[in-house]
This record gives C-alpha cells, structure tokens and sequence, in this order.
C-alpha cells in the first residue's frame, strides 16, 4: 500500500497559484493539440474531398498553381467540346462548363462583409458538377445568384441572411440570391454561385478562369492534355481536379507542417514550464520525502504518489482545454483561397488531447520526482 | 532468547566518512557500540561530533563507510536503498527534533502513514492510530492539522508515529531542541514511559542533561570516538 491519494490531493492544493499555472500549462498544451489536429484534419479533408479524377480543368499554361489567376478566351470552351474525346453527355448535352472564378468584398445583410468567393457559371456546371444539388430554392438566372450551403460563414453573416429571396450586392448591382445548394462537402459549399454573363459584366472581364469538363466514366483525361498541346495558339494547359487539388494540398503540406511545428513548440515551451513548476513543488518538499522515506515508504510509493499529483493537474488542464475546444468547436472558420472549413473538434483530435493530457501527467512528474529523490537521505533530512 | 544475551544492536569498527569536496570527513571512526534490548540510551557530544551520524546508522538511514552493524543479529551495513527503507518500516521508529510532520495531514493522518506500508483493515488501523494517540495524549487533537498544533504536541504526533507500528527500535535526534521546558518534560516522560512500561529499546541524542537524565546509559562521542559517561 502506498501513501494516501489525499496526500497528492492536498498537496496540489498547498499553492493555489502554482496549481493554477500547472492545470493552465497542461490546458494550453492539450487544446494545442486539439487545435493543430482539427486545423490539419479539416485542411486534409477539403482539399481531399474537393476533386474527381474525371472532371479535367483547362486553364492558363502558366497559372496552373491557381484558377482564380488564369485567364483563357472564351472560345476555348466550343473548341475544346468539339475536340476533346469522351466527354459525357447528360440528356443531349455535354458536360462543359466555363467558368469565371473571382474572390471579392461583397455586401449581405445590408454591409460590407469579407471577400467572398464567386463562381460565374452556366447550367452545364450542373452537369460537370455531379455533387452540387440545390436544396433550397431554384437555379439562378441572370441577376440572381445560388449560395452554398456554408457561404454565410464565409461572409460573416447568420445563415438566413443568404436565403433564397435575401439580396447581396457586388459593387452596386444587388443580386437575389434564388436558391441554397449542398456539394458534398467539399470547398465549393462555401462557394456563390452567379450567372456567368452576369459576373462577366461585374468583373469587367472578357476571359474565362477555366473550362471545366467531366468526362465519361473510362475516358482517358490524357485527351484533353493531347488537345492542348494540339492547340498551343490557346495556351491552355489541362489537369484533373483531382491532380488540382492534389497540388494544392502539396501547397498547403508546409503550412500544416508549420502548424504542427508552432503547437508543438509552444507545448513543449509549456512543457517545460510546468516541469519547472513541479520540480519548484517537488522541490520545496525535500525534507518532507526525506521523512516519508525515514519512515519507510520506498521511491516507489513516492514516485506514484508524485504521478497522482501531476496527473490530477494535468487531467484538470485536460478537462478545461476540452471544454474549451467543445465551446469553440465548429465555430471558427478558416478561409484559404479556394475555400473555407470549419474547425472541428473531432474524435481522433479529442483523443489525441487526452493522450497529450495523460503524457504530461505520467512522464512531467518523473524528472522533477529523479531529482527529489537522488539527494541521499540524511541530506534530504536536514533540508530547510 | 534472553534478552541480555544478543543485544538489539552491535556496531562492530564502524566508520562512515564523507567527501566534501578535496578533503575527506570521518565523523565516525573505529566505533564499537552495543545496545542491549530495552536499553534507554543517550548520546551526548559537541556539535559536529557525528551523534546524527552515529543515530543515522543505527536507524538505516544512512550505511557505514566500514564496519559491521547488526540489528537482531542480522547485519544491515548492505541493505539496498530499498530494502532500507522497507526495513526502517518494520524496525524503526524515528523521532525528529524539528517533528517533520507532514503538513497537508491531520494528526491522524500523519500516525497513520507507517501502517499504510502493510496491508490492514482500515478498523484495525483506525484503532492502533487511536491507541498510539491517546499514549501521547492527544486523542482530542486527532483531526487537527499540524499547524494548528503547539510545538510539544507536533512532537507528541510524532512519537505516536513512531511507535504506531511497533517498531523494535525508537531514535531521537534531540527530540526536546525546540521545546520550552514543560514541552520538554512531558516529551521526556512520555519517552521514559515507553522505555519503562512498554519496552522499548530508545537510543536518543541530546544536548540537554535533563533529558540526557531520564536514559539508563548516557555515551559521550568526542571525534567519532566513544567516552561511557558517567551517570
Ligand atoms: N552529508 C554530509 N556530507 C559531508 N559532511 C557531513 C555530512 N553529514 C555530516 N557531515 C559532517 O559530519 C560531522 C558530524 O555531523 P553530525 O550531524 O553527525 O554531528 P552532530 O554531532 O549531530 O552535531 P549537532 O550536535 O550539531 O547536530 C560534521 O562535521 C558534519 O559537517
Ligand atoms: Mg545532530
């Protein structure tokens, strides 16, 4: 038998202080942990669900690393539905969409709120889009616009403010927004959607961003890359959305790579902290180990003892960090260029949270319990 | 066994030095010591004479550079640090000046903790604390936390401690330093009642001739050596 957990417990409790600097410490390390998982589990799964392997992207040579920069004629649409090979047909019609991709300030709910990402479009992005379903609504015409489904989080407004009927303005034109529609959950839910002549006008442009093209199930994307080397004069350079999104995923590797690289710096800087704190606790207590072992507990009893404390500390730090992640779950958006997702806190990252939360209490207790114990005992005893 | 025959301790050409940086301390050198059972022995001596050292040995805290200690006829100088400590539970009580009390535990508590190193009912243990406290007198003062009580009962809890478990063998260094003179007194009847009435085997260091009195054997150590002192 060992000694007593009211021992550990009151033991937290001798320094309201330095108690409250461990269970911060070891709060700060657990949401860290929470925040950089959900942070990369939600860039990951973005970007991952956000491609299929038949839809190709003719774009700019040149602006391959982003839609949004490329810039192709408008031609390029009739001419590659006529050359390209394979390219599905849905109830008479091809599966060809030009599209205008534009990120600017738009006005909802009567201000200016962030930039918001608008995709001019036709009715055959429908076609090339197989995930988007209106579930609210009708498909726009002109002067009107869709909204995804996650858009007004995007804008910064409350959800009702992009119902159908609910008007935005670009510059000074104010668009109805006609309908509300899910995309599978991939980036294009935070996504408006206008008419592509519309947004032609809006953005004073005479190019397209891409064509985007879905082919039949089979059909060989290498095609689409064969026409644009047959058709340099179009300098258009072609990939899959997945190959798209792929590469932007790789773009994003170093920064979720810098996420984890910061969270775990701070933890360990937090780590430290709360070793040193302990070690001042274990510390201040010499004399009283050095009796406890006079009379006849072993190191062992001891360093358990000392694992009951640290533990305690850094399962409330655990408890507070998840409940801090709870509250702040699903209410933090983050927006990267082609898209914004929500951090959430997820199963894997509660469990990684706890996992960090019981290291801490486990392994921080055993360095600073090593040093309280190495002094030989009549020393420990004299001790002030 | 006659308990004349083997005494409860034999030091056998005891040394223990320590290094302090360049030069070598030996505040204990060639001692012989026997302490026979129910011996109530006390250890004068200037200060730095190595009495804590000589008390250390004897109680396990600390091992001997060389020499021989036997304890029941069993020699201890060898012990690992562990099983040090696990002997010290079944063998030794010790009383310390400054009482070295754990502050976050009431009086009861505090007598309780040797009885945690075996497996006990709670009830027995409940009743042995109980026991031990109210030798000392302090059964009305078992819930109080050691900083709300007087010096003289800090050291009376910490008697109780000592000798919860039974142990064979009580040490005290100085055990009354810090006590004024009535603390002082009842702390020395306490321990001369437990030598007395229960048998106990006490070695206890002291500066003080009253309580140096109260001992069947008083030893004077000059150097690290040993001088019978008159009684
Ligand atoms: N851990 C140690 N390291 C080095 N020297 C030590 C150590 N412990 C004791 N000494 C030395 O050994 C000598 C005897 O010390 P000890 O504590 O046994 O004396 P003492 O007789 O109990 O003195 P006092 O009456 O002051 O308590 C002293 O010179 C002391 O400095
Ligand atoms: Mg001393």
């Amino acid at each position: 038998m060992g000694l007593p957990l009211q021992y550990a417990v009151r033991n937290l409790l001798r320094d309201p202080s330095r108690l409250a600097q461990t269970v911060a410490g070891s709060g700060l390390v657990v949401l860290l942990v929470m925040g950089a998982q959900s942070l990369n589990h939600g860039m990951r799964e973005t970007l991952r669900a956000s491609g299929s392997p038949r839809t190709v992207v003719l774009l700019g040579a040149g602006s391959e690393e982003s839609i949004q920069r490329s810039e192709i004629a408008d031609r390029a649409a009739g001419i590659a539905e006529a050359s390209i090979a394979g390219i599905e047909t849905v109830a008479g019609r091809r599966a060809v969409s030009p599209e205008i991709q534009y990120m600017t300030p738009l006005h909802a709910a009567g201000r200016l709120r962030r930039s918001g990402f608008l995709r001019g479009v036709t009715p055959a992005a429908l076609l090339v889009h197989p995930d988007v379903a209106l579930i609210d609504g009708r498909f726009h015409g002109p002067g009107e616009v869709i909204a995804g489904r996650l858009a007004w989080k995007r804008l910064g407004v409350r959800p009702e403010d992009l119902r159908p009927g609910s008007t935005i303005r670009f510059d000074n034109t104010d668009l109805t927004v006609s309908g509300v529609f899910a995309a599978g959950g991939t980036v294009m839910e935070s996504e408006i959607w206008a008419d592509l002549n519309d947004l032609r006008t809006l953005a004073r442009r005479e190019t397209l961003s891409c064509v985007m093209i879905r082919l039949q199930p089979g059909a060989d994307p290498a095609d689409a890359e064969l026409f644009t080397r047959q058709r340099l004069d179009l300098e258009l350079s072609a990939m899959t959305e997945s190959a798209y999104y792929e590469q932007l995923a790789r773009f994003y590797a170093p920064v979720r790579a810098l996420t984890w690289l910061t969270a775990a710096l701070i933890a360990v800087g937090a780590v430290f902290g709360g070793l040193n704190i302990l070690y001042a606790a274990f510390a201040s207590r010499i004399r009283e180990i050095g009796t406890l072992q006079a009379v006849g507990f072993g190191a062992p009893a001891l360093v358990a003892s000392f694992i009951q404390e640290s533990l305690l500390a850094a399962m409330m730090g655990t408890l507070f960090a998840g409940f801090a992640a709870t509250a702040l779950s699903d209410r933090l958006t983050l927006y990267f260029t082609t898209g914004a997702f929500t951090l959430s806190l997820t199963p894997v990252g509660a469990a990684a949270g706890l996992a960090a939360g019981l290291a801490m209490g486990l392994v921080g207790a055993i360095p600073p319990a090593i040093r309280c114990l190495v002094p030989p005992l009549p020393q420990a005893l004299r001790a002030a | 066994m006659n308990p004349t025959d083997t005494p409860l301790i034999r030091c056998r050409d005891v040394r223990k030095s320590y290094r302090k940086g360049e030069t070598l301390v030996t505040p204990i050198e060639s001692l012989h010591l026997d302490v026979p059972r129910g011996e109530f022995l006390a250890l004068m001596g200037p200060s730095g004479s190595g009495k804590s050292t000589l008390l250390n040995l004897m109680a396990g805290i600390d091992r001997p550079t060389s020499g021989v200690i036997e304890f029941d006829g069993q020699p201890i100088q060898d012990l690992s640090r562990g099983h040090l400590a696990a002997w010290r539970a079944r063998h030794v009580g010790y009383i310390f000046q400054l009482y070295h009390l754990v502050p976050v535990l009431t009086a009861f508590e505090n007598v309780e903790l040797p009885l945690l190193l075996d497996p006990m009912p709670r009830r027995e243990r409940r009743e042995r604390v109980e026991a031990a406290l109210a030798l000392v007198g302090l059964a009305h003062r078992m819930h109080h936390f050691p900083r709300e009580l007087s010096g003289g009962e800090e050291q009376r809890v910490a008697i109780a401690r000592a000798i919860v478990a039974n142990p064979p063998l009580l040490v005290a260094d100085e055990p009354t330093g810090d006590l004024d003179r009535d603390a002082a007194d009842s702390v020395l009847g306490l321990l001369r009642a437990l030598s007395r009435d229960h048998r106990r085997t006490i070695v206890m260091v002291t500066h003080d001739p009253r309580a140096a009195a109260v001992a069947d054997r008083v030893l004077h150590l000059e150097k690290g050596r040993l001088l019978e002192g008159a009684r």
